[in-house]
């Protein structure tokens, strides 16, 4: 109850005149009636009653009441969730059973390494029904590049549904693989086109109530977020500014709606010490935006993806290819040690940590 | 969308006036700040605020599609480059709506292909062509008329006699930019262009060349620079190759890069993630992404350009 009034929402001018007129926390304000607070203060009825209501109905007490979760029931929650496959059994197990839904996951890595693969690759594996062990859900690609194509999501959707069709042994799956067509995984992924940074933050505000109206979306991806925001901005405060809150945003909408976020990065060279790194873009305040972060990279002519920083799974770095398929794993026979031991890649890269201090 | 003017996404006068004395007019001057600043600004409460942003974002946000409808209109989504093998490399040929850079050490043929292209934008539907205009952008001054002529009367004796290949040359439009200012400015007003010259397919031959004659890179500041130009023409290309849905070519040339050995596109627009497909003409070297593993490919130049030889050669 001593809450100071200038904390709450309220707009600007009405806090200047609650201010005036000495309501300085909220045990002031409590016992009024609208018609007092409006004189006494100078605002209007309609305001005066807003700010009763908001000082009356105390939310802090209320949600501390709903979010108050033992560690046991976030854990049976969690496994509820579930995750999404990326069919390529190596990485699976290094996330721990797939991309985890109720999470942002980022994606880094030079061009040309996977990145859009796997995030189609996702998007398809999100619609596999439950029974063959999916979600059954749907999906949302958000392109901002244009890398997004038509063709690539039909062949890697056809290859899911064969995939599926060879698994299926008893009835009830028999019977879900008639609703899991290239058709309907198609029908399934909703496609928006971003231009640049103001479409995307149109988006994401609209993003909300979209997810409300089809509670059956399982994964959001972003594609890529580092392109509209590295070209035209002068003022990097601002971009950081901006991009944290977009972080927020995408954060509560994976927690409240229960999806998985995956993003995708671009990689810049960092030159520092006379020696030039290749790190993720968008700086290093950025780090610390997703919950997960898997950085995909090049090793001659191995394609490698190493989980760099998850709350829940230690370091491991495993060989993956990119097949007429989609996302797959490499076969056993040329799979070497899947270290979990993150002292490979002499390019100095990032399978290691502390990241600053290596050279 | 960025640039519509708040007045009118539906707010009320008093509103825009009041945002408009603290300079924010449009849609992205509003969308770019975040909401506690707007609360200031606009001396509305939290929640109201939030309920303006989402008013402000439902004008401006790009409208959704799912993949079904886009699959179904992909019927003419790719425009034939002539050489089968090519073509099936691409999956039917140059995408339209994306863009494609061809990447290449000088004297190669990039230049070739793009008058090949052009000459095979101007036929008509039945012969594998978009029976429409080409804008032709050259900042090395490798376009040569003659040659164009040359090309479409060699490889097509039956098709172009001495009017049809005159109204042939009539369609493609050559601009000569000399200069990055130049050049971006031709970018910005391209799409004008583009619909008054009924154009179906924009080739830019090359965009390394007028970015290594003024940026010297070993310069601090400039790569940055540099990359921020790049970055605004490829965002201007993509859009327009969305928007018309045309196809749009591009060449590079060749560096070295020392270290990992092998080459690379000279210019890569911070990172190379700006491409939807790159085809790279070396003879037998690769390039591709996002659709394909590492493939190549063996052409030949001649008198008709770009005759196929050989065959595919998965790398």
């Amino acid at each position: 109850m001593q809450r100071a009034v200038s904390s709450y929402p309220f707009a600007p001018s009405v806090k200047v005149k609650l201010l005036n007129a000495g309501f300085h926390s909220a045990a002031d304000l409590c016992d009024l009636r609208p018609l007092q607070l409006s004189k006494e203060a100078g605002i209007s009825q309609e305001e005066a009653v807003e700010v009763l209501q908001a000082v009356r109905c105390e939310p802090g007490q209320e949600r501390a009441a709903a979010s108050q979760l033992t560690a046991l029931e976030l854990l049976e929650r969690e496994q509820e969730l579930g995750s999404i496959v990326t069919f390529c059994s190596a990485l699976d197990t290094a996330l721990g059973g797939g991309l985890p839904v109720g999470k942002t996951t980022e994606v880094c890595g030079a061009p040309g390494v996977g990145k859009t693969q796997l995030c189609i690759q996702l998007a398809v594996d999100a619609q596999i029904p439950v029974c063959f062990g999916g979600l059954g859900g749907k999906s949302l690609y958000i392109d901002t590049e244009g890398s997004f194509l038509v063709q690539r999501a039909v062949d890697i959707a056809q290859a899911a549904v064969e995939h599926c069709g060879l698994l299926a042994e008893d009835a009830e799956q028999q019977e879900s693989l008639k609703e899991f067509t290239v058709e309907t995984v198609l029908s399934n992924l909703f496609l928006v086109r971003c231009h640049d940074y103001v479409e995307l933050l149109a988006e994401t505000y609209l993003l909300a109530d979209f997810l409300a109206h089809h509670p059956e979306i399982r994964l959001v991806v972003i594609d890529s977020i580092a392109f509209p925001f590295r070209h035209d901005f002068d003022d990097l405060s601002q971009r950081t500014r901006l991009l944290n809150g977009l972080a927020q945003q995408l954060i509560q909408m994976a927690t409240n709606h229960n999806v998985a976020v995956i993003l995708t990065n671009q990689m810049t060279t960092k030159v520092w010490n006379g020696h030039s790194k290749l790190v993720p873009a968008l700086g290093e305040s950025w780090g610390h935006a997703a919950t997960q972060r898997l950085i995909l990279h090049w090793e001659g002519t191995n394609r490698l993806a190493s989980l760099y920083k998850s709350p829940s799974q230690t370091e491991a770095t495993v060989r993956y290819q990119i097949t007429a398929q989609g996302f797959r794993d490499v076969p056993h026979s040329n799979q070497p040690k899947a270290s979990v031991d993150p002292t490979v890649s002499q390019s100095g890269s990032m399978s290691k940590r502390p990241r600053m201090e290596e050279v | 969308m960025a640039s519509k003017k708040l007045r009118r996404t539906g707010l009320s006068v008093e509103l825009c006036d009041r945002l408009k004395r603290h300079q924010i007019e449009n849609c992205q001057d509003l969308l770019s700040l975040t909401p506690i600043e707007v609360m200031r600004l606009a001396g509305q409460s939290y929640q109201q605020v939030l309920v303006l942003l989402k008013s402000v974002s439902q004008s401006c946000a790009p409208s959704m599609t799912t993949a079904l409808e886009v699959w179904k209109q992909r019927a003419d989504l790719c425009f034939s480059t002539s050489l089968p093998g090519l073509d099936r490399l691409l999956q039917g040929g140059l995408s339209r709506g994306t863009l494609t850079e061809v990447t290449g050490p000088s004297g190669c043929g990039k230049s070739q292909m793009c008058m090949m292209l052009s000459v095979l934008a101007t036929l008509p539907k039945s012969m594998g062509g978009l029976d429409s205009g080409v804008i032709y952008i050259d900042t090395e001054s490798a376009f040569s008329a003659e040659r164009l002529l040359e090309i479409a009367q060699s490889r097509f004796p039956d098709y172009f006699s001495k009017e049809r290949v005159l109204e042939m040359a009539g369609r493609v439009h050559v601009f000569r930019e000399l200069t990055c200012q130049d050049l971006l400015n031709r970018l910005k007003r391209l799409d004008e262009d583009i619909i008054s010259s009924k154009a179906g397919l924009v080739i830019l031959d090359s965009v390394a060349s007028v970015v290594r004659k003024e940026y010297d890179t070993s310069l601090p500041g400039n790569l940055a620079h540099r990359s921020n130009l790049l970055g605004q023409e490829a965002a201007t290309l993509k859009y327009l190759a969305q928007a018309f849905r045309i196809p749009v070519v591009l060449t590079n040339q060749i560096t070295t890069h020392v270290g990992d050995g092998g080459e690379r596109g000279a210019v890569s627009f911070t990172g190379g993630n700006y491409d939807n497909q790159e085809v790279a003409h070396q003879g037998t070297d690769p390039g591709l992404q996002p659709i394909r593993v590492w493939t190549g490919f063996n052409y030949n130049l001649m008198k008709d350009t770009c005759a196929a030889s050989g065959q595919l050669k998965l790398l």
